[in-house]
């Protein structure tokens, strides 16, 4: 963990997000704790079974790496300190990124 | 360059079979992350904001054309296309997946690259001046100096966990073109009364706590230096803080201890290193790594290239091109061309597949095998006839690699920011492309003339913004990205750290303050040969940062 992760409050709505350890590719829990590269299936979570799903995640070190909670609204859209950073992964994630490409295609 | 021995090979062979295992074993959950991590800084491998980022060794800057294609084939077959070239002469991927990286370290390994000492508490790659064993203010090639310190550095045991990462930069030019003020160890490389000798300066630096190194000795003779640098590691290893990363830089230990007492201490050291443990190199061994780097066999030619002097008068591009990415060649009818990797609208620093390949094919059939990667992020072909260069610039600028703008303003140093990195507070990568806008006409850039503008995304100071004419450094403000604007820096032989002028900008703000501070420069100057350093340290700061704020 090299990020700052913000301290989020029980009642917070959170998802879970993570790297696949094989590709580093960036994941999101879904709600039924399996995993997904597409933020639009994210799972939102709060209190006790945010924390148990965390926990679940942290056990599932072969598949997954450094998993942490991400501040999102309660229909899953990114929120929060972190807004800036956690939009620039689901972004590149989805394909954009600011590599030796055009500017249009980081815009 | 240097070729590999059956002792190197066998050991970078090795190093990747057991990397592969602890890949292996790292995917099989049978390593935790907290337990691999270690394992894969020790091979170059970070894991990044969205992905792994593989950091891959390229020792004082120094590629071959087959080196440089095998780093394509990488980029093509298990990146996204593309690689980042870096202020510490190596390269970047910043999509490989963890999977794969065993089988790139192999290919690497095949053309005798690897990714050893790109990361952790070691000494990293040294660096040197980009155009070593061309430039015609040097007083000697200096890569064999850089190759038997790689050689010294690498796996050496007592310095495999420092407190902190320890970079070291050598010049033989007057003019510094490897900031070795700005190094853990700077190593100029000096001739007295015959005899070749370093002057050393120690506890240089950028990141949160920027310094300007120290001088501690004006001439170490070259077969003292190995034991010289033993001593300053050894009063490093031994004194330098490991209760805060932050304060456990050498520079840090030489500010604490001050200039005369660290100095005694290091004097003290190498005296007791002289005498008990005295490193001989042997003089074969220093002929062999001297001979890897014998200059190549330039054909005489005339000083001006007619081919040359009428492709220039029939292309006002490519003319501009020849004033402005061309350096003198100590060889007459020669000259050292900067492939910039700074076009308008690009990443700085970042070079695609194809554009790696036809840098190795004009290396091969024009420049004598030999590429350079500087530490502004740019390619050089250190040797190149004057007569080959419109064809050399045809191709470059038909792959979009003609632009015209070495150590000009869009020839910016820029780390990958917060669109890549883990530990970034706000973009660089945007901000500069903003800024290059506004700079985008060749004929306006060339008429503002030499200006470094450096840009960091966070405090670490990847981009060197602390050492840039203008530094721009992001920062983050509750969730917003905000840049800090700084003037006077430079890496140069006269190094200095440029100093915050006010509030930080918006990203929005940035583009239009820059410009005000370069318009102000072009109105102020005393003629166009006055430089825009030199003009804000003849008037200093306060004129330029009230046009920095001035409102539109």
């Amino acid at each position: 963990m090299t990020s700052v992760r913000p301290k989020l409050k029980p009642e917070t709505p959170k998802s879970v997000t993570a790297w696949e350890t094989a590709t580093g590719r960036t994941v999101w829990m879904k709600a039924d704790g399996s995993w997904t590269e597409d933020i639009t299936r994210l799972g939102v979570f709060t209190g006790e079974q945010a924390e148990e799903r965390l926990a679940a995640a942290a056990r599932e070190e072969g598949h997954v790496t450094d998993p942490y909670f991400m501040e999102v609204t309660e229909d899953g859209q990114i929120t929060g300190r972190e807004t800036l950073r956690e939009s620039l992964r689901a972004q590149f994630s989805a394909g954009g990124f600011a590599g030796a490409v055009s500017e249009q295609e980081i815009a | 360059m240097y070729r590999y021995d059956q002792f190197d090979a066998r050991i970078v062979a090795e190093r990747v079979a057991q990397f592969r295992g602890q890949v292996a074993r790292r995917l099989s959950g049978e390593l935790l992350e907290d337990e691999f991590k270690p394992l894969r800084l020790q091979n170059g491998v970070y894991l990044q904001l969205h992905a792994y980022m593989l950091r891959i060794a390229i020792p004082y800057g120094q590629l071959s054309p087959v080196q440089l294609r095998c780093l394509a084939e990488v980029a093509r077959d298990y990146d996204r296309g593309f690689g980042h070239f870096t202020t510490r002469q190596n390269i970047q991927f910043n999509w490989v997946a963890l999977k794969d990286i065993p089988d790139v370290l192999e290919k690497l390994a095949e053309v005798e690259m690897h990714a050893i000492q790109t990361s952790g508490n070691c000494i990293r790659n040294t660096t040197t001046d980009h155009f070593a064993g061309a430039a015609q203010d040097e007083v000697l090639d200096p890569r064999p100096w850089c190759e038997i310190i790689r050689q010294w550095s690498t796996f050496h045991p007592e310095f495999a966990f420092l407190p902190r990462k320890f970079k070291i930069a050598v010049t033989a030019a007057e003019h510094d073109r490897a900031a070795i003020r700005v190094h853990d160890v700077g190593l100029h490389i000096r001739q007295r009364d015959g005899v070749t000798g370093f002057e050393v300066w120690v506890g240089g630096g950028q990141g949160r706590t920027p310094v300007i190194a120290t001088l501690v000795n004006p001439f170490v003779p070259e077969n003292q230096i190995l034991d010289y640098l033993e001593a300053i590691m050894r009063v490093y290893n031994r004194y330098g803080r490991r209760d805060n990363k932050y304060k456990a830089r050498i520079k840090i230990l030489v500010t604490e201890l001050g200039d005369a007492e660290y100095i005694r201490q290091v004097e003290e050291e190498f005296a007791a290193q002289r005498a008990h443990e005295k490193i001989d190199m042997p003089a074969e061994e220093i002929a062999r790594i001297h001979a890897y780097f014998s200059p190549p066999g330039l054909a005489e030619k005339p000083a001006v290239s007619k081919h040359l002097e009428s492709a220039k008068a029939a292309d006002p591009a490519f003319a501009r091109w020849t004033r402005v990415n061309l350096h003198p060649h100590k060889a007459q009818g020669y000259a050292s061309v900067t492939v910039s990797l700074k076009p308008i609208g690009i990443a700085p620093g970042d070079a695609t597949d194809t554009q790696m390949e036809l840098v190795a094919d004009l290396a091969e059939k024009y420049g004598h095998g030999d590429i350079r990667v500087s530490h502004a992020q740019n390619l050089i072909l250190p040797h190149v006839a004057l007569d080959d260069l419109p064809e050399i610039y045809a191709a470059l600028d038909a792959a979009g690699l003609g632009a015209a703008n070495e150590s000009r303003i869009t020839d910016m140093i820029v780390c990958p920011g917060l669109d890549y990195c883990n530990l970034a507070n706000a973009r660089s990568i945007p901000v500069s492309l903003e800024v290059q806008k506004l700079f985008a006409d060749p004929a306006y850039e060339e008429d503002i003339g030499r200006l470094h503008i450096n840009v960091s995304g966070c405090i670490n100071a990847c981009g060197h913004h602390h050492v840039g004419h203008i530094g721009i450094l992001g920062v983050d403000k509750k969730g917003e990205e905000f840049y800090q604007i700084l003037l006077g820096g430079r890496a140069d032989e006269k190094a200095a750290l440029g100093t915050i002028v006010g509030p930080g900008l918006k990203a929005d703000e940035v583009p239009g303050a820059i410009h005000r501070v370069v318009e102000f420069y072009r109105t102020q100057r005393t003629s166009k040969d006055e430089k825009f350093i030199d003009t804000l340290e003849r008037l200093g700061h306060q004129p330029f940062q009230e046009a920095l704020y001035a409102a539109d």
